[in-house]
C-alpha cells in the first residue's frame, strides 16, 4: 500500500514540474512581451494613459494599414487557389512523370528564408532584372515593353512563392489521405477532373486548407524583410512603419499601436474562421 | 546584502571609480576581451574584425577583440543605446568601445551613457572639426572622435545625362523633362533617401541654416509646407527605390540614370565592379547632408584602459589613411591634413575627383538638429507620403 501511495503524492507536483519549463518559456517569451506591448500601445512616452498612439497610427499609416490587409488577403487567396491546383494535380494527375516532377519541385521554396527570397526577387523582378532580360533575350518582349515589379506586386509574388509550398504540402497530404472511392465513384459517373477537384476533393480537405491559409496569413502579416527589400515606400506594409517608428523616433508607443492593429487583424481572421468552423459542426 | 551593495554602487559616482579601478588589468598578466559594438552595415563590422582587431591584438597580446555588429542605420545605434541603458545599474558594462551614428551620440551623452575620454587619447588633439564637438545640436566635445565622415551626393550616368544638375532647382526641372529616370529611396529604406529629403528641405525651406544650428522653434515647421508640396509633385515623376543598395542596383541596371547615394558606397561598388566605371557624382547645391560615425566609450566600460588604447590606434593618422581612406573610400574622421601626409597623391585625389574639397566645404552639410530632423521625417510621412 505504501508503495502505491508515494507515487500518488508525487503526482500532484510532478506534472506541474514537468510542465513548468515549457510554461515559463511561453510566459516569459510570449505572454509577457505580448502583454507589455498591448499595454504600452496605450501609454504616452511619460507613462500616461492615452489613445493618441492609435490616432497617430491611423493618421500617418491609415493607407499602409489598408494596403497591408489588401496585400496579405490577396496573397492568401492566390496561395489557396494555387495550393489546391498543385494538390489537385498531384492527386488526380494522370501523367506520371509530370506528377513526379511537380512533387519533387514544388517544396523547394519552403526551405528558403524570407530574406533570401526577397533578395532573389529584387534582382529577378526588376525592370532590367533576370526575368525581363530572359524574356527580352527570348524575343517575347522588347526592352521598351518591360515593366519592373518592385512594388506591391513584387511583395505579392514573393509571398505567394514563399508560402505556397507550405500550404500545398498540407493540402496535398490531406488529399492523399482521402478515401479514393469517392473520387473513383465520381469518375465512374463521368465527372471531369476539374469537377471532381472542386466538388468532391476540395470540400473534404477544406479544414486543412483553412488551417494552412490562416497560418500563412499570420506569417505574412509579420514579415518585415520582404516589403523593405522588394518595394519602395509608398504605400508599404505596417511592419516597415513599426520598424521606422522605433528606429527613427524611438517611439515604441505608435509602433505598439500598429502592432495592436496587426494582432486585431490576425485575431479577426482567426475568429471568422473559428466561427465558420463551429457553425459547420464544431470541427474547426 | 550583496544586491544592496551593487545597487548602491550603481547609483553613485563611486561606481565609475570602482569600474576604473577594476578595468586596467595589469598589462600582460590578465586576458582581456575587448567588446567592440558597431552600428552600421556589414562592412563596418568587417573593418573592425578583419582590419583593426588583428592590428590591435598584435600590439596587445593579452587582449582579444570581439567585434559585434548591431545592424545598419540608426536602428543599430538604437540597439547599443538600449543595451547600455539596460545595464545602467551594473558596476561594469560589457561594451568597451562602440561605433554609433551622429543622431544617437547626443542622446547618449545627455543620458550619461558615455565616458569623456578624448583628452586621454593622442588623436583627440588631431580632431578639431565641428562634427567632433557638436552632434546635431548637442555638445559632445570630449566624448567622441569621428571614425570617418561620409557624404551623400547625386550619382549619374554621364552617357545619359550630359549636363548634370548643379542645384535642387535644376534637378526639379530635369525630372520634369525626364520622368521616371531619377530614383531615390524615400525615408524608410536607408539614409541616402533621408539625406535627399533633408537636402530638399534645406533647398526649399526658408532659413535652412537654423535647422542645422538651432535653437529649435516649432513655428519654423509651418514654413516647410510648400517644400513638401513641391516634393510630393516631384515624387510623381521619380522611381522610389528599395533602399540605399536599391538605388545603386537600379543605376547599375540602367533602370534609372540618376539618384542620391553615399559617396563611399558608390566608390566601393565601383571598385567591386558592381557599378560601371563611367558613373559620376555631383554634390548639388545648396547642399546635401553627410554624417560622421563616432568612436565612443561607454561610461562604465569594463576595460576602460584597453578601450582608450583601441580608439587611439583606430584614430591614428596611419590607420585612418590605410583603413578609412584607402580601403573604404570614406573621408577621414580626424583632421584631413594629418591623414594626407600618410598617403600618396593618387589615392588621396581619387576621393576628390567628382566631389572637390571645395564642394565639400561649401555644399557638405550636417543633418539638422534632432527635433528638426524628426519633424522633417514626420512632415514627409504626413505631407508627402499620405
Amino acid at each position: 500500500m505504501r508503495t502505491v501511495r508515494i507515487p500518488v503524492n508525487r503526482s500532484r507536483t510532478l506534472p506541474l514540474l514537468l510542465v513548468a519549463p515549457a510554461l515559463l518559456t511561453v510566459l516569459a517569451l510570449f505572454v509577457y512581451p505580448l502583454g507589455f506591448s498591448l499595454v504600452t500601445a496605450f501609454q504616452a512616452k511619460d507613462g500616461q494613459w492615452t489613445v493618441a498612439n492609435f490616432f497617430r497610427a491611423f493618421e500617418f499609416y491609415g493607407t499602409d494599414i489598408a494596403f497591408t490587409v489588401v496585400i496579405v488577403a490577396l496573397s492568401t487567396v492566390l496561395i489557396g487557389g494555387l495550393a489546391v491546383a498543385i494538390g489537385g494535380y498531384l492527386t488526380l494527375g494522370e501523367c506520371g512523370p509530370a506528377v513526379a516532377a511537380l512533387r519533387w519541385i514544388y517544396r523547394w521554396p519552403l526551405f528558403i528564408p524570407f530574406v533570401v527570397a526577397a533578395q532573389c526577387m529584387r534582382t529577378f523582378l526588376a525592370k532590367n532584372g533576370i526575368m525581363n532580360n530572359g524574356l527580352v533575350a527570348a524575343g517575347i518582349l522588347t526592352p521598351e515593353q518591360t515593366v519592373g515589379f518592385l512594388d506591391w506586386r513584387g511583395i505579392v509574388i514573393t509571398f505567394v512563392w514563399k508560402q505556397l509550398p507550405f500550404v500545398a504540402l498540407l493540402v496535398a497530404g490531406a488529399m492523399a489521405a482521402l478515401d479514393r472511392t469517392t473520387i473513383e465513384a465520381a469518375r465512374n459517373l463521368g465527372a471531369g477532373r476539374l469537377r471532381i477537384l472542386i466538388e468532391i476533393v476540395v470540400p473534404q480537405v477544406r479544414p486543412t486548407l483553412m488551417v494552412g491559409l490562416i497560418l500563412s496569413f499570420v506569417t505574412m502579416m509579420s514579415v518585415l524583410s520582404v516589403p523593405i527589400m522588394v518595394s519602395g515606400e509608398s504605400p508599404t506594409m505596417i511592419t516597415v512603419d513599426m520598424a521606422f517608428r522605433i528606429n527613427n523616433y524611438g517611439d515604441y508607443g505608435t509602433a505598439n499601436a500598429l502592432g495592436f492593429i496587426s494582432y486585431a487583424l490576425t485575431g479577426l481572421a482567426a475568429w471568422v474562421y473559428l466561427k465558420r468552423g463551429l457553425a459547420q459542426g464544431g470541427t474547426p | 546584502m550583496i544586491r544592496l551593495k551593487h545597487l548602491m554602487a550603481g547609483a553613485a559616482p563611486a561606481a565609475l571609480a570602482a569600474a576604473l579601478a577594476l578595468a586596467p588589468a595589469p598589462a600582460g598578466a590578465q586576458k582581456v576581451t575587448l567588446n567592440v559594438a558597431t552600428a552600421g552595415d556589414q562592412n563596418m563590422v568587417d573593418y573592425v574584425k578583419d582590419f583593426l582587431a588583428p592590428m590591435f591584438e598584435k600590439d596587445n597580446p593579452n587582449v582579444t577583440v570581439k567585434a559585434v555588429g548591431t545592424g545598419p542605420g540608426d536602428a543599430g545605434s538604437q540597439k547599443i543605446v538600449e543595451k547600455l541603458d539596460a545595464q545602467k545599474a551594473n558596476a561594469a558594462w560589457d561594451v568597451d568601445v562602440a561605433v554609433v551614428h551622429q543622431k544617437m551620440a547626443g542622446d547618449m551623452v545627455k543620458a550619461g551613457l558615455l565616458a569623456s575620454y578624448t583628452k586621454d587619447v593622442a588623436s583627440g588633439k588631431l580632431t578639431t572639426s565641428q562634427t567632433a564637438k557638436n552632434a546635431l545640436g548637442q555638445n559632445v566635445e570630449g566624448y567622441v572622435i569621428p571614425m570617418f565622415q561620409s557624404q551623400t551626393a547625386i550619382a549619374y550616368n554621364p552617357a545619359m545625362v550630359k549636363n548634370p544638375p548643379k542645384t535642387f532647382k535644376d534637378l526639379e526641372a530635369w525630372v520634369k523633362a525626364n520622368p521616371k529616370k531619377f530614383g531615390h529611396n524615400g525615408i524608410k529604406g536607408g539614409m541616402s533617401g533621408v539625406a535627399f529629403v533633408v537636402g530638399w528641405v534645406y533647398a526649399n525651406a526658408p532659413g535652412a541654416d537654423k535647422l542645422m544650428t538651432g535653437p529649435y522653434d516649432k513655428a519654423v515647421e509651418d514654413a516647410w509646407k510648400p517644400a513638401f508640396a513641391s516634393l510630393k509633385e516631384f515624387n510623381k515623376n521619380v522611381v522610389i527605390t528599395p533602399g540605399n543598395a536599391g538605388t545603386l542596383d537600379m543605376l547599375n541596371r540602367g533602370e534609372i540614370v540618376m539618384g542620391p547615394v553615399w559617396v563611399d558606397m558608390f566608390y566601393t561598388w565601383q571598385a567591386d565592379g558592381k557599378l560601371p566605371p563611367t558613373m559620376k557624382l555631383a554634390l548639388i547645391g545648396p547642399g546635401m547632408p553627410g554624417q560622421p560615425m563616432y568612436y565612443v566609450i561607454p561610461a562604465k566600460a569594463a576595460n576602460m584602459a584597453a578601450a582608450k588604447k583601441f580608439v587611439e590606434l583606430a584614430t591614428s593618422p596611419k590607420v585612418q589613411a590605410e583603413g578609412i581612406v584607402k580601403k573604404f573610400n570614406w573621408y577621414p574622421g580626424i583632421d584631413a591634413q594629418h591623414v594626407k601626409s600618410q598617403l600618396d597623391e593618387k589615392t588621396w585625389n581619387k576621393l576628390f575627383i567628382d566631389v572637390t574639397p571645395q564642394d565639400l566645404q561649401t555644399k557638405g552639410k550636417p543633418f539638422p538638429i534632432k527635433p528638426y530632423f524628426d519633424a522633417i521625417l514626420q512632415g514627409y510621412e504626413k505631407n508627402v507620403m499620405n
